[in-house]
This record gives structure tokens, C-alpha cells and sequence, in this order.
């Protein structure tokens, strides 16, 4: 059968032919609409939706105008996202950085190929959420929360981000002591969510319509899996319950004081991670949403530092990567997927497997990778057994599951970490991280100096390398620092970074 | 050049012209080194090696643009591709008697006998992958086996135009310069189109070419001459730059300065470029098919414009006839007009052009029209045998065949840009000729991908191309114009370029506007379709209007001005330049 590019096409058939309170419930055996309102409006008019009668069209003016759509919401959205994000959240890296970290950002290799080869727009929501991250930054709560309920009500995968933006926003709040700032957020996010809805809501349409958003919405009639599905579901070790997780990632964000704003990208990482790891009817695109907060912290450090955050993002960014493979195959977009894993390593400056590796993590790397070759090329040569006809996408969920639970250990623990060189986290939550901290900075800086340095491409100067210590709360430590200056708390967060460096400085 | 000087210190060819030497002055730096190094035996293997080892930079651009060209495998592919499956075929399954005899395919083979042995070589490896992509009888196969297999063959011999590229900016007396040079024509537009969309194997040729130019610079006239006998019986299109090899290497190599013959370097030249000849042609001469090769290698029975005029003289020669025909028929001008050239016009692009105000073209004309304006520039090639007069005649030999050939392709026009390419940083004026007829070239390729999801592809990736090339080769050598002709003359030509991307959306907009007029047609696309599948096939559409070829015919005429302009700018500057 079709498969998303079909599914795009069709809704947007629905869309313009019928009226709004059924686009949710016509003929749902076909591609029955399943997003949120805000995708179901964004279309616009072409000849190539007849109701019914254009099922299955692909001539290549449709495709290039579809193809186009994807490209235009993303140059509209996804990039000036993008964009201001290195503005604000790396201000006080050098410009070079920037451009950098912009460019690992925007060739992130696994959004590239679903949204523009497979088809979807998940840039879209991506990117509304960034911007909500962005006004955060800058102090604009308010829009930053609209901004991500127009995520929510674009796609609602972004409710995997939910609980960390919901407690951050919460800890906000808690930490000023400021209820009405509180009250004003809950009173614009309920109303700009009641917008969204607004025709499926009684005085446009009767009660029982807001059901049918809501049951397409949030498949739980579907199947435990939609296919193989790199998660523990997959594994059937266990299910957890969402509100585990929910509590588990709140925990990382709400306890924070007002300055939690470095904390953002790992709460968002853990939050999305578990989600993807635990919860019911996970499809394998979900990973882009872990991915984004990733490829973000992955932004704000270059090849030249060999940090650990470098290592496992980089890691976990190609693992992703294969994880799609099963589909991106069904696609035909094999030679694609060469092409962008190598470009994009290519680009941000890995090898996993030059550098001699010097560190579990480059260990685990380098066996992953190979891992992933062998697969590559054991499925090349030889066809599956009659009997076992998904062996390949079995080993390939078998490979990458471990690597994505190992990634959400290490968010949660480095959360922790981040949180207590914060100053937030009592004595207790903290002292079984502190051990781990300085000795992995030495592991840094002793690497820093092997002369592997020098053969990216985007080599920066090594001068960057200077702030390893700090590289704790690398991200949005200027923002934090510019934030915490109305805030009680100025001297501990500088405190704590400095002594860092310090500290790192005596060991060298 | 550092092998050649060492292996024979004291070779004749670079004694032989002293004023050589100023005109292309040696780079030595570091030869002392290296010179040291290659006494030794095994210096041969270590200097490729050495040469061939890439600089980051390279291995970004190398890594960068094969990318591109792996993600671009689904693209459109033209009909050429199912040409050189054909050929894969028939070189494979059936024995060399009959190669140029087969017509199974409509797409015979009339490449010379060297491109049939690579298709040969090719068709090895393809009979493992594939079976039924060497089957005779299968046509028209475009499984994912085939389309992959053909793909990454051209990505790969495509490697020969880089590695020779890199031999260019090792030599060079201004690397960095060199460099900008090697990489604009390694990721240059017209390859990525006409190779790795359209489907030809232009790369691989032009880096034989370039080795030939490169062994001349070297000062290894011979092996020059070889490479040259070697390129052209791959693919005969580049006898237009035969002319100015004849001249260079007779004057150069084989006459002493004064004018005397040197019969063992003329004995050489000759064994070498009739040996090839003779392991390429040998076999059907021993077979007794020399003229029916000839016959599949020139077919004079087509028309003066190809289906799409090429942007040349003729090009606008034939849209000054249609402009006066209508001046004609509205009774503004008494001439008479030719029945035969009025049913040709309204057919558009399509079948021969007849004209119906103007005299006739005959082929005759348009040889004796070339070869008067390439005697001009042989003439100057003769007084001034120097490396950069030859590759400036050469650039100019290739471009008057394009200007005024027979039934000349579009795709003939890498021809002049290629060799252009390599003297683009000499100074402003010849990176402003470079400039506009890079531009006006790659524009005219366009129309060859006419699907709408390459359009953006070739659009922008072109755009980048021209930005990253043009600017740090003009921040190298502007020059201010410094009297009034000059500084009318500049912006005029500024004004020029910046009509490219007026045209260009005029071009994508005009087929939505007509048919949104016009209610007939389901689709702004599909229209554009229909139209080039007249031009394609040949075939009459009735009830067409001529306006559906006027984005084609504007782009035709607008490029044309632009390489008439640049060409008549390139002749001038090398008529005055004093080597």
C-alpha cells in the first residue's frame, strides 16, 4: 500500500473538501486523519485532492508540489527556530561556533530523511517547539507556552515533551513566588488549546464531535506495536506506566529553583526518551523527538573536546539513524540513508572508528557501529530464513535498544549532575554523582591533548576547549547567568563554575 | 612536472622555446625535496601517492559532492541512460563484428570504438550484478539494480576528473588560486546536470582532457598528443578542439624555433596518436567496417538547430527570422517568404529548421564559416606557441564550433567552459568572460531537466555553485574599468547577468499563467509535459500554439547574446593579449 506521503495526501483532500467538525470521522478505514487540528488546517488548494477520486495519485507535479509544502513549512519554521535558537542559547560563543552548531543542527540526518524522503512534516512541530524553548530563554513564558501548544495542536507527539516543559514552566512559577504569573500562564495555555478545538466544541458542533478528534487523536485501539519498534515494548521486558515517567522526569525539572533553564534540553531528552523507551504504541519516527533535544546539546560541543556528551550524542544520533533503517529501506531510500549518515559524520567531524578509543563510551562506540556494519552487511548478502522473515529489523531493534536505554541513563544522570553543579539538588540527591564529575573532566582534558584534535572539519580553535569545566550547563549558560542576575541565587551558579574550571585547571 | 624534469633532466621540448618559460613561469619551491626523493626506485609509487594524497579540505569536497550525487540516484534520468544500457548490452552479449551493426534498440551505438570497450569493461561487472541489465532484449529496464550500477559507474569514473584536478593545483604556480579553479570544475553544474541527472559520462572524458592540457603544461607534449588521440576516439564531439592540438604540437614540439623539423619528435607524435588509432579503429579496419562506423558516427541527415537550439548564432539567426516573418506577414516589409520556412515555424522547436525570410544554412556554410574563424585564432597559436595561448586557442577553437556547428547540443557547451575554467584567474577580463559565459552555459542546460522536482535541484544548486566560484576568484582580480566604453560595457554586462533570474522565473512561471488561461490542460505541469514531449518526439501537435515554446526559445535566445557576447570578448582579448 502508500504509505505517509499517501496519508499527508489524502488528509489534505479531506481537509479541503469537507467540512470541519468530519474531518475526523470520514471513511477512517482510508488513511483516517489522525493529527491535530493545526495540520489538518494548514493546506492549501490544488487540483490534485479530488474527494475519493485522487486516491493513490503520485504524478510528479503532486509529488513536487507535496515535496514543496514540506520544504516551505520548513524554511518558515524549522529554520528561523533554528536560527534563534543558536542566537540565544549559544550568545556567548563565538560566531564561528554558531555557524556550526547551526549547521550539525540543521543536516541532522534522521529528520532530513523522514521528513523529506519518507514525508512528513515533523519540522513543523520540531519547530514550534523550539521556538518555545527560545522564548524561554528570553523571558517570554507566556510565549513560549503558546508557542508550544501550537506543537501540541500540530502533532500531538509533542506531548512527549509535556512533562518537562509543564514542570519547568511549574518550577518557574514555584521559584518567584509569583501566582499570578502562574495563573496567566494556565489561562493562556488552556485558551489558545480551546482555540485550536474551537469547531469541534458545542456552539460550532454537538458535545459528542469533540470525541472524534480525540478517539482518532489517541490511537489506543491500535495495536501494542505499529511495527517493530526499537523499544522495550519490543524487548517485552516490562511496561511502565506513563505516569512513572511522567514523575520521574518531573522530578529532574521541578525541583529545580528559577534557574532551571540549563536544565531544559536534558529534561526534554529524559522526558521524550522514556516516553519513546516505555510507553504504548511507539512508532519508530518518535525517535526525532529525543532526537531534537540531542542533536541540541550535541550543538553546543564540537569534535575538537571529545566530551562525553559529544561521544553519546553522536552515538545515539547514528543509532537513531539505523534504528530507521527497516523503513527507510520500504522507502527506497537505502542509497539516501548512505549517503546522509556519511555526510553528516562527515560534517560534524566523527569517526567512531579512527581514534583509538580511550574511554568506555569510544569502547562502546566503536562495537556499536561495527555492530551496525555487520548488520548492513549480513542483510546485503544474505536473505532472511523463510522461518524468521524479520530477522534483520529484529537484530536491528536488538542493537539499538540497549544504546537508547543507555542514553536515557545517562540524560537522567547527567540532569542530576547539572542540577547539582546548579547548586539545586540537596547534598543528598548529589553525593552519589560527585565522584564521577571530576574524574570524567580529567578524562577530557588528559584526550583533549592526544592530537586527535585537529582533523575536523569544522575544527574550531582550541581555545574553545578552554571551558571544558564549565561544559556542565554548557548550554544556556549565558542565558542562565543572564537570567540569575535578578535572582538570588547569582553567586552560587558562578561559584560553582568557576571552581570547576579551577579545578580542572590544577589537575592539567 | 616534477617527475618529468627529473626523469629527463635535460629534455629537449623545454630547452627548445626559452620565451616559454616567461610566458608560464616554473613552479620550483619545493623541488630540491622532492627531486632528492625520486632517485630513488621506488619514487614513482610514493610521488602518486603524494600527489594523491588529500588535504581535508578536499576530502570534504570529495566526501560533500559524492553525497549529493548518491542522494541524487532517483533523480530524472534522461533517455541517454537507456542509451548506455543498450550499449552495455550489446557490447556485452554480442561479438565485436556486429557491434556497430545492431539495431535491436533504436539506440545504436555511435560512440568511437574506445567508449565501446569501456562499455565492455563496464558490462562485466554489471552481468554479476544484474543479468538482465546486459539482456539484449530487455529495453527500457529501469530496475533499481540497473539505475544504481549505472549511477555509481559515472560517480566513479568521475574520479579520473578529480585526481587529475589535484594534480593541477600541485603544480601550480598559485595554488590556492588553482585550487578554487579545480574545485569549481570538480562540483561544477554542468556535470552534476548533464552526468548525474541527465546521465552522461562527461566527467570521466573531460579529465581526459584535462590530463592532455595538464601534460601540456608539463611540458609533456607527447604524452599530451597521446591523451588527446586517446580522448578522441572515446568521443569524437572533441575534434572541435582538434584543430588547435594540430597547431600547437606541430609548432611547438615538432618545429624547432626557427621552423625547422625535428623528424624524431614529429616520428613520435605520429607513431603514438596512429597507434592509437590503430587499437581503436584496428579491428573494424581488419573487419572491413570503417565506413559503416563512420556512417554511425556521423549521420549528416539532421537538421541545423538541435530540437532545442542551442545557444548560438544560429539560435538567434532563426528568432530573427521568426521576428520578420511576422514583420512580413503584417505587410511592413516587402520580401518574399518561403512556404516550407512558414510550416517550419509553426512547429516550433520541432524537426529541421527551414528558414522563411533569410537565406538557408547549408552544412557547407557552417563548416567554411568555422573554419575561417578558427584559422584567426590558429594563426595567433602559431606566432605564440606558449601553454596559456594554447589553452586560450583551444577554448576558442571549441567555442566557434559551438557558435556556428551543425546541428550542435546544448551539452556541447562544456566544451568551452571547461578549458575557460582553467584560466579564469589570469586577470578581470578573462574572469569576466569566464563569469558571463558560465552563467549563460549552465543556464542553457537547464531545460534539459525539465521535471519539476529537478528544477529546484539544478536551480539552486547552480546559484551556490556560482556564488562559491565567482566570489573568491573576483575578490582575487578585479580591476576597476577605467574609461567610459569600459564602464558602459561593465554594466551593461552586470545588467545582463541580473536578467538570469527574471528569466528564470518568468521560465517557471509562464506555463502556470498560460494554463490557468487555457482550461483545456488539467495541470500547470503537465503542460510543460506535453511540450517537451513534442520536442522530444518529434511529432506534430496541432493544435499547439507557438507561445508554449516561448520560455524555451526565450532562454535559447537570451544565453545565446551572452556566449556571442563573451565569445567575441574571449577572441579580441587573445587577438591583443602579447604572450
Amino acid at each position: 500500500m502508500y504509505g505517509d506521503y499517501e496519508a499527508q495526501r489524502h488528509w489534505m483532500e479531506l481537509t479541503i473538501h469537507l467540512p470541519m467538525r468530519e474531518w475526523y470521522k470520514y471513511d477512517l478505514q482510508y488513511w483516517g486523519l489522525d493529527y491535530p487540528p493545526l495540520t489538518a488546517g494548514s493546506w492549501i488548494n490544488a487540483s490534485w485532492f479530488a474527494l475519493d477520486a485522487s486516491r493513490g495519485i503520485e504524478s510528479p507535479e503532486s509529488k513536487a508540489y507535496m515535496r514543496t509544502t514540506v520544504l516551505v513549512f520548513d524554511s518558515l519554521v524549522y529554520l528561523p527556530a533554528l536560527f534563534l535558537f543558536v542566537r540565544t542559547w549559544h550568545a556567548n560563543r563565538s560566531a564561528r561556533t554558531q555557524e556550526v552548531a547551526l549547521l550539525t543542527l540543521l543536516l541532522q540526518p534522521t529528520l532530513l530523511l523522514v521528513d523529506f524522503g519518507h514525508f512528513q512534516y515533523n519540522s513543523v512541530m520540531l519547530g514550534l517547539t523550539l521556538f518555545a524553548m527560545v522564548c524561554f530563554a528570553r523571558g517570554h513564558d507566556l510565549l513560549g507556552a503558546v508557542s508550544f501548544v501550537l506543537s501540541l495542536g500540530f502533532k500531538q507527539m509533542a506531548l512527549y515533551y509535556a512533562p518537562a516543559i509543564g514542570s519547568y514552566l511549574l518550577g518557574v512559577t514555584i521559584a518567584s513566588c509569583r501566582p499570578r504569573h502562574f495563573v496567566r500562564l494556565a489561562v493562556v495555555t488552556a485558551a489558545s488549546m480551546l482555540i485550536l478545538f474551537l469547531p469541534f466544541l458545542p456552539p460550532f458542533a454537538p458535545l459528542s464531535a469533540i470525541l472524534d478528534p480525540i478517539t482518532r487523536i489517541f490511537p489506543f485501539n491500535r495495536g501494542l506495536f505499529e511495527d517493530k519498534v526499537a523499544n522495550f515494548c519490543g524487548w517485552r521486558v516490562r511496561l511502565q506506566t506513563r505516569k512513572d515517567d511522567d514523575a520521574r522526569a518531573g522530578v529532574v525539572a521541578a525541583r529545580e529553583p528559577a534557574p532551571t533553564l540549563p536544565l531544559l534540553p536534558y529534561a526534554l531528552l529524559t522526558s521524550s526518551l522514556s516516553f519513546f523507551l516505555f510507553s504504548f504504541q511507539v512508532h519508530e519516527k518518535t525517535i526525532l523527538l529525543p532526537l531534537l533535544p540531542l542533536t541540541l546539546l550535541l550543538s553546543g560541543v564540537t569534535s575538537t573536546e571529545m566530551s562525553e556528551t559529544w561521544e553519546i550524542g553522536m552515538l545515539v544520533s547514528n543509532v537513531a539513524l539505523f534504528s530507521m533503517w527497516p523503513l527507510l529501506k520500504r522507502d527506497g531510500l537505502g542509497v539516501s540513508y548512505i549517503a546522509m549518515t556519511v555526510l553528516w559524520n562527515r560534517i560534524v567531524g566523527y569517526n567512531p572508528f579512527r581514534a583509538r578509543p580511550n574511554s568506555l563510551i569510544q569502547y562502546l562506540s566503536l562495537v556499536t557501529h561495527a555492530g551496525c556494519l555487520v548488520l548492513h552487511v549480513l542483510e546485503l548478502l544474505f536473505s532472511p530464513p523463510a522461518r524468521y522473515p524479520d530477522l534483520f529489523p529484529v537484530l536491528n531493534v536488538l542493537l539499538s535498544t540497549p544504546v537508547f536505554g543507555l542514553a536515557w541513563l545517562w540524560s537522567i544522570r547527567r540532569g542530576v549532575e547539572v542540577s547539582w553543579a546548579l547548586g539545586g539538588l540537596g547534598p543528598s540527591s548529589g553525593s552519589g554523582t560527585v565522584p564521577n564529575t571530576p574524574t570524567h573532566h580529567k578524562a577530557t582534558v588528559s584526550r583533549s591533548e592526544n592530537g586527535d584534535v585537529g582533523e575536523a572539519s569544522g575544527a574550531a580553535p582550541l581555545g574553545i576547549g578552554r571551558e571544558t569545566g564549565a561544559r556542565a550547563v554548557s548550554l544556556g549558560y549565558a542565558q542562565g547567568r543572564r537570567r540569575l542576575a535578578h535572582s538570588r541565587r547569582t553567586g552560587s551558579i558562578s561559584s560553582v563554575l568557576s571552581a570547576g574550571s579551577h579545578h580542572e585547571f590544577e589537575q592539567k | 612536472m616534477q617527475r618529468v624534469r627529473a626523469t629527463t633532466p635535460s629534455s629537449p621540448s623545454s630547452r627548445a622555446f626559452p620565451e616559454m618559460q616567461s610566458g608560464h613561469p616554473e613552479p620550483i619551491p619545493e623541488n630540491e625535496e622532492t627531486k632528492s626523493v625520486e632517485k630513488k626506485p621506488e619514487s614513482f609509487v610514493r610521488q602518486w601517492s603524494s600527489r594523491l594524497r588529500l588535504e581535508p579540505s578536499e576530502w570534504d569536497i570529495l566526501i560533500a559532492s559524492t553525497c549529493l550525487k548518491l542522494l541524487l540516484f532517483p533523480a530524472y534520468r534522461s533517455t541517454d541512460f537507456e542509451v548506455h544500457r543498450n550499449w552495455l548490452a550489446v557490447t556485452h552479449t554480442l561479438p565485436i563484428s556486429k557491434w556497430y551493426y545492431d539495431t535491436t534498440s533504436e539506440w545504436t551505438l555511435d560512440y568511437p570504438p574506445f567508449f565501446a570497450y569501456f562499455e565492455k569493461l563496464m558490462s562485466i561487472p554489471a552481468y554479476f550484478i544484474d543479468p538482465r541489465i546486459v539482456d539484449l532484449n530487455n529495453l527500457n529496464y529501469d530496475a533499481w539494480s540497473v539505475v544504481a550500477y549505472q549511477r555509481s559507474t559515472v560517480i566513479l569514473t568521475e574520479l579520473v576528473l578529480g585526481a587529475v584536478l589535484l594534480r593541477f593545483v600541485r603544480g601550480a604556480v598559485n595554488p590556492t588560486t588553482q585550487r578554487i579553479i579545480s574545485a569549481s570544475l570538480f562540483l561544477h553544474p554542468g556535470f552534476l546536470i548533464v552526468d548525474h541527472i541527465h546521465f552522461q559520462y562527461n566527467g570521466f572524458m573531460y579529465g581526459i582532457l584535462l590530463w592532455s592540457i595538464l601534460m601540456a603544461r608539463e611540458d609533456n607534449k607527447l604524452a599530451s598528443g597521446f591523451l588527446f588521440a586517446v580522448l578522441l576516439n572515446f568521443k569524437h564531439i572533441y575534434m572541435y578542439l582538434a584543430p588547435a592540438y594540430f597547431i600547437y604540437l606541430l609548432r611547438s614540439f615538432c618545429l624547432s624555433p626557427s621552423g625547422a623539423l625535428l623528424p624524431t619528435r614529429f616520428i613520435s607524435l605520429a607513431n603514438a596518436v596512429i597507434g592509437v588509432f590503430l587499437v581503436s579503429l584496428g579491428p573494424f579496419l581488419l573487419m572491413g567496417q570503417l565506413p559503416q562506423l563512420l556512417s554511425r558516427l556521423f549521420p549528416f541527415t539532421r537538421g541545423l538547430n538541435h530540437a532545442y537550439w542551442a545557444p548560438n548564432v544560429w539560435a538567434l539567426v532563426t528568432a530573427a527570422d521568426r521576428v520578420l516573418l511576422k514583420v512580413v506577414k503584417r505587410g511592413a516589409l516587402a520580401m518574399s517568404v518561403n512556404d516550407a520556412g512558414v510550416a517550419s515555424t509553426s512547429r516550433g522547436f520541432v524537426g529541421d529548421t527551414v528558414f522563411a525570410v533569410l537565406p538557408n544554412v547549408k552544412p557547407i556554410h557552417t563548416f567554411i564559416i568555422t573554419i575561417a574563424f578558427q584559422t584567426i585564432y590558429l594563426v595567433k597559436l602559431w606566432r605564440a606557441p606558449t601553454y596559456k595561448s594554447f589553452v586560450t586557442a583551444l577554448t576558442l577553437c571549441g567555442w566557434t564550433s559551438f557558435m556556428f556547428g551543425w546541428h550542435v547540443h546544448e551539452k556541447a557547451i562544456l566544451l568551452v567552459l571547461v578549458p575557460l575554467s582553467l584560466m579564469a584567474a589570469d586577470n578581470h577580463a578573462y574572469f569576466r568572460t569566464f563569469m558571463i559565459a558560465s552563467v549563460a552555459g549552465v543556464f542553457s542546460l537547464f531545460p534539459l531537466l525539465f521535471t519539476p522536482a529537478e528544477t529546484l535541484v539544478k536551480v539552486v544548486y547552480s546559484a551556490l555553485w556560482a556564488v562559491f566560484a565567482f566570489a573568491p576568484l573576483h575578490s582575487r582580480v578585479y580591476e576597476f574599468p577605467r574609461s567610459l566604453p569600459f564602464v558602459i560595457i561593465d554594466s551593461l554586462e552586470k545588467l545582463y547577468l541580473a536578467g538570469f533570474p527574471v528569466l528564470q522565473l518568468f521560465v517557471t512561471l509562464f506555463p502556470m499563467l498560460t494554463s490557468s488561461q487555457s482550461s483545456a490542460s488539467p495541470s500547470p505541469g503537465a503542460n510543460a509535459e506535453v511540450q517537451v514531449e513534442a520536442v522530444k518526439s518529434d511529432k506534430l501537435e496541432p493544435g499547439m500554439s507557438a507561445l508554449e515554446f516561448l520560455p524555451l526559445m526565450l532562454t535559447s535566445v537570451y544565453c545565446a547574446v551572452g556566449l556571442v557576447w563573451a565569445f567575441l570578448r574571449l577572441s579580441v582579448i587573445y587577438i591583443r593579449q602579447q604572450y
